[in-house]
C-alpha cells in the first residue's frame, strides 16, 4: 500500500461527512429559499416556495425599514467591542492563573469556573437593577459590559497558556526579558489560534444575544438586529409574514457566516490543535 | 480630514433633530413594522391589515398635529418583557398596546394610570364603548385603557366543502346547536367529504386550545375562576368541556398535529370543514374567497362560537387596548399630547376595524359602513354577548398558557382528562396564590 493512499481518507467516511453536510445545510436551504417568496403565496402553501414566481419583495421590506442600519451599526459596535474586551480580560486573567503564583490563586480560579454554571436568567434581574440604578439602560455601556464577564474565556486561555512550556519564559528571562514583555512578545503570539476561537465564539455570542438586549435597549435607536428584526415582525409572522421572517434570519446571519468565513482557518486549527492535546 | 469633520458635521445635525421644539409623544406598540410600503402613507383609508393601519393612522396623527412628535417602538409581541423592564427601570413609554386580559396584572401592582379623567377631557366617554371593549379595560370601576377593538375566536367555515356535505341551507351553514348535533354534523361532513370537520391547533401553540376550552366551559355557566386566588377548571363543566374536545379529535373529526401556520394553511387548502381563528384572520379568508385558484373561492363564510351548551349564551373575548404606564417624569405637555393621541384613536377607530376586529364602540357597529365590510354582520352579535376573563385573576397570561398545554396534552390522548384537569387546577392555582 502506497504512502498516499494511507493518507486518503476512505470514501465511506468522506460519504458519510457529506450525506451529514447535507443533513445540516438543508434547514438551512430551506430557509433562503423560503426568503424569495410571497408571503401570501406561502401562507396557503410552503411547497409554492418550489415553483416561480419568486420575489426580492422581503429583502426590500427590510431595507425599507428605516432603522435597519442602525441596528446593524449598534450589534457590530456592541459585538466587536465585547469581542475586543473578553480577548483582552480573558488572556490577561489566562496568563495570570497560569503562570503567577498569588495568595488565593486556586480559590479565584474555582471562583471564576463557578460562573459557568451559573446561568444569565438567575441573575438578569439583580443585573437589570444595577444599570436602572445607575441609569445606563440605552447605553452601549449597558449592551457591552455585562458580556465581558466571561468565565469560559479564561478557563480557555488559562488552559491554553499552561499548555506552553514554562521552558520559554525561563529562556526569555534570561535574556532580560520582563514580565509584560514575556507576556507580550513570547507567550501571547503563540495563543493566537485560541484566541481566533474565543474571538469569533464571543462574537458570535454577542452577535446572536436577543434576551439582555430586549430588556436594557428599549430606545429604538439602541436596539440590536436581532431585537430590532423581531420587533418588525407582525403579531402572526410564522404564518402571515412567514417569507419575510426567513428573509430575516437570512439578513441577521449574513454578518456572522462572513467573519466565519474570513477566520474559518484559525477555527479549525484551534479546533484541530485542541483535539490533539 | 475633511470628511471626519463632514460626518461630526451630520451627526450634529442628527442630534440636533432630535429636539425640534416639538412635545415628544413615546408610543410602545405591537403588530410589527412596515415601514418599506406603509412609511410614507398618511391615510389609513389606503392601508390594509394591522401593521399597515395602525402605521398609516399614526403618520396622520403626526401630520395634523404638527407640534407633536411620535417616537414609535415597534416591539416584539406581545412586549410585556420590555415593557417591565422599563417599568423597572422608570423609564415606560407614554402609551402602549395591551391586551385587555394583561392590564389586571399592571394595574394591580399600580403601574398603570386610570384615564377617566384623560378620556373625559377629550370627549371620550367609556359609555360610547361596546359593553365587551368596556368590560375590558374596566377595573374595580376605573377605566385603565382606550380600547381599539375587541376580537374573538370564531369559526371560518369553508362553504365549498359544506355544499358537499350536504350542510348548507338557503346559502347558509348549518352549524350544530348541541353536543350530539356536532357529533352527527361531523360524522356527515367526514362521510361525504372524507375530510375532517374540524381544524384545530394542537401542537406547540396553545392559545388555540385554551380559547376552545374556556368557550366551552363558559358556555355551561360555569366561571373559569371561582374567586381571585382560586381556579375552577377541574369541575364538572370543565370536565364535560375536556372530554367533548378528546371525544371530537380521537372519533377523527379534528385534523391532527398541526401548529398554527399549519392549521391555517389546512384551512386555506381546503383539508377541512371549519377553522377555530380569530377576527384578525377574516380580512384574509375574505381575499382567498376571491381568488379562483383557492379551495375557498366564493365559499368562505365566519360564525361566532355556536353554542352548544346552553346554559349561557357567551362568546370569550380579549381586545387591544392604548394603556398609559406610570411615569412621575411625564410633563403635562406630554399628558396633553397622550390625550390628543387617545382622542385621535377613538375618532378613527373605524379605521382600525377594517383589519377584521370588532370596534370598540356602539355608534361604529351600529354604522352601515361597518356592517357593509365583509361578514361583519355575520358574526357582530359577538360585541353584545362577548365576555372577557375575569378582572379580578391578575395573572391571566401565564395560566392562558397552563390551560391550553393541558387541554390538548388532554384532547390528543397524551394525558388521561383527569389528570390533566388537575394540573391544570393545581398549576393555576400555584401562580394565582403565589403573590
Amino acid at each position: 500500500m502506497s504512502a498516499a493512499s494511507l493518507h486518503r481518507p476512505p470514501r465511506l467516511a468522506i460519504a458519510l461527512v457529506a450525506i451529514a453536510a447535507i443533513v445540516m445545510l438543508t434547514p438551512m436551504l430551506w430557509v433562503v429559499i423560503l426568503s424569495f417568496k410571497h408571503n401570501t403565496a406561502l401562507m396557503a402553501d410552503t411547497s409554492s416556495a418550489f415553483v416561480p414566481p419568486w420575489t426580492l419583495a422581503n429583502y426590500r421590506s427590510i431595507i425599507g425599514e428605516g432603522q435597519v442600519f442602525t441596528w446593524l451599526t449598534n450589534s457590530l459596535v456592541v459585538s466587536l467591542a465585547m469581542t475586543a474586551g473578553v480577548l483582552v480580560l480573558s488572556s490577561l486573567a489566562g496568563y495570570g492563573f497560569a503562570r503567577l503564583e498569588f495568595p488565593g490563586r486556586r480559590l479565584l480560579f474555582i471562583l471564576v469556573l463557578l460562573g459557568l454554571a451559573i446561568p444569565e436568567q438567575a441573575v438578569i434581574i439583580g443585573r437589570h437593577q444595577m444599570f436602572s440604578a445607575v441609569s445606563m439602560h440605552n447605553t452601549y455601556t449597558a449592551l457591552v459590559l455585562p458580556g465581558l464577564a466571561m468565565p469560559f474565556g479564561v478557563f480557555l486561555m488559562t488552559q491554553y497558556f499552561r499548555a506552553i512550556p514554562r521552558e520559554l519564559d525561563e529562556a526569555a528571562m534570561l535574556d532580560g526579558a520582563s514580565r509584560p514583555r514575556i507576556f507580550w512578545r513570547v507567550l501571547l503570539p503563540l495563543t493566537l489560534p485560541a484566541q481566533a476561537t474565543l474571538g469569533i465564539f464571543t462574537f458570535f455570542h454577542a452577535w446572536n444575544d436577543y434576551w439582555w438586549p430586549l430588556i436594557s435597549a428599549t430606545d429604538r435607536d439602541m436596539l440590536t438586529l436581532t431585537v430590532g428584526i423581531a420587533a418588525t415582525q407582525m403579531n402572526f409572522a410564522q404564518t402571515e409574514g412567514l417569507g419575510f421572517l426567513m428573509a430575516q434570519a437570512v439578513f441577521a446571519g449574513l454578518p456572522t457566516l462572513l467573519v466565519y468565513l474570513v477566520f474559518q482557518k484559525y477555527l479549525v486549527r484551534a479546533v484541530a490543535g485542541a483535539a490533539g492535546q | 480630514m475633511k470628511r471626519l469633520s463632514a460626518l461630526l458635521a451630520l451627526a450634529c445635525l442628527a442630534a440636533c433633530g432630535r429636539n425640534d421644539g416639538r412635545t415628544e409623544l413615546v408610543i410602545q406598540r405591537f403588530f410589527g413594522a412596515c415601514q418599506a410600503e406603509y412609511g410614507a402613507l398618511a391615510d389609513p383609508a389606503q392601508a390594509n391589515g394591522e401593521c399597515g393601519i395602525i402605521t398609516a393612522m399614526i403618520n396622520q396623527f403626526e401630520q395634523e398635529n404638527p407640534d407633536i412628535r411620535v417616537v414609535e417602538n415597534t416591539v416584539a409581541w406581545p412586549g410585556y418583557d420590555q415593557l417591565t423592564a422599563q417599568l423597572a427601570a422608570n423609564g415606560p413609554p407614554d402609551l402602549v398596546t395591551m391586551h385587555s386580559s394583561a392590564i389586571p396584572d399592571y394595574e394591580a401592582r399600580h403601574l398603570l394610570e386610570p384615564l377617566d379623567t384623560d378620556l373625559a377631557a377629550v370627549g371620550i366617554a367609556p359609555e360610547q364603548f361596546t359593553a365587551a371593549a368596556r368590560a375590558g379595560v374596566t377595573v374595580e370601576g376605573r377605566t385603565m385603557g382606550l380600547p381599539i377593538d375587541v376580537w374573538a375566536p370564531l369559526w371560518h367555515i369553508n362553504m365549498n366543502l359544506f355544499r358537499q356535505a350536504g350542510l348548507v341551507v338557503d346559502g347558509k351553514p348549518v352549524l350544530p346547536a348541541s353536543p350530539e348535533q356536532f357529533q352527527a354534523q361531523a360524522a356527515q361532513f367526514r362521510e361525504r367529504t372524507g375530510k375532517p370537520y374540524f381544524i384545530q391547533v394542537t401542537n406547540k401553540d396553545f392559545a388555540g386550545p385554551m380559547r376552545i376550552f374556556y368557550a366551552w366551559m363558559m358556555q355551561q355557566g360555569a366561571a373559569p375562576f371561582t374567586d381571585a386566588r382560586h381556579a375552577n377548571f377541574d369541575s364538572p363543566a370543565g370536565r364535560s368541556a375536556l372530554e367533548f374536545m378528546k371525544a371530537l379529535y380521537q372519533r377523527g373529526d379534528s385534523a391532527k398535529n398541526l401548529d398554527y401556520a399549519g392549521a391555517v394553511s389546512g384551512f386555506l387548502k381546503g383539508e377541512g370543514g371549519i377553522l377555530v381563528d380569530g377576527t384578525w384572520m377574516v380580512g384574509q379568508f375574505d381575499a382567498a374567497a376571491h381568488d379562483e385558484r383557492s379551495p375557498l373561492y366564493r365559499g368562505y363564510a365566519v360564525r361566532p362560537f355556536p353554542f352548544l351548551f346552553h346554559q349561557r349564551q357567551v362568546s370569550l373575548v380579549d381586545g387591544h387596548n392604548w394603556v398609559m404606564p406610570r411615569n412621575a417624569h411625564r410633563t403635562a405637555a406630554e399628558r396633553e399630547a397622550a390625550r390628543r393621541f387617545l382622542k385621535y384613536f377613538a375618532a378613527n377607530d373605524f379605521q382600525w376595524a377594517r383589519t377584521g376586529h370588532f370596534p370598540a364602540y356602539r355608534a361604529i357597529i351600529d354604522s352601515a359602513a361597518w356592517q357593509q365590510l365583509p361578514h361583519r354582520s355575520d358574526i357582530a352579535a359577538i360585541t353584545q354577548h362577548g365576555e372577557p376573563l375575569p378582572k379580578y385573576v391578575r395573572r391571566q397570561s401565564p395560566i392562558e398558557f397552563i390551560v391550553g398545554e393541558e387541554a390538548a396534552a388532554a384532547f390528543t390522548g397524551a394525558k388521561p382528562v383527569e389528570r390533566a384537569l388537575a394540573d391544570m387546577q393545581r398549576r393555576a392555582n400555584d401562580i394565582l396564590q403565589s403573590f
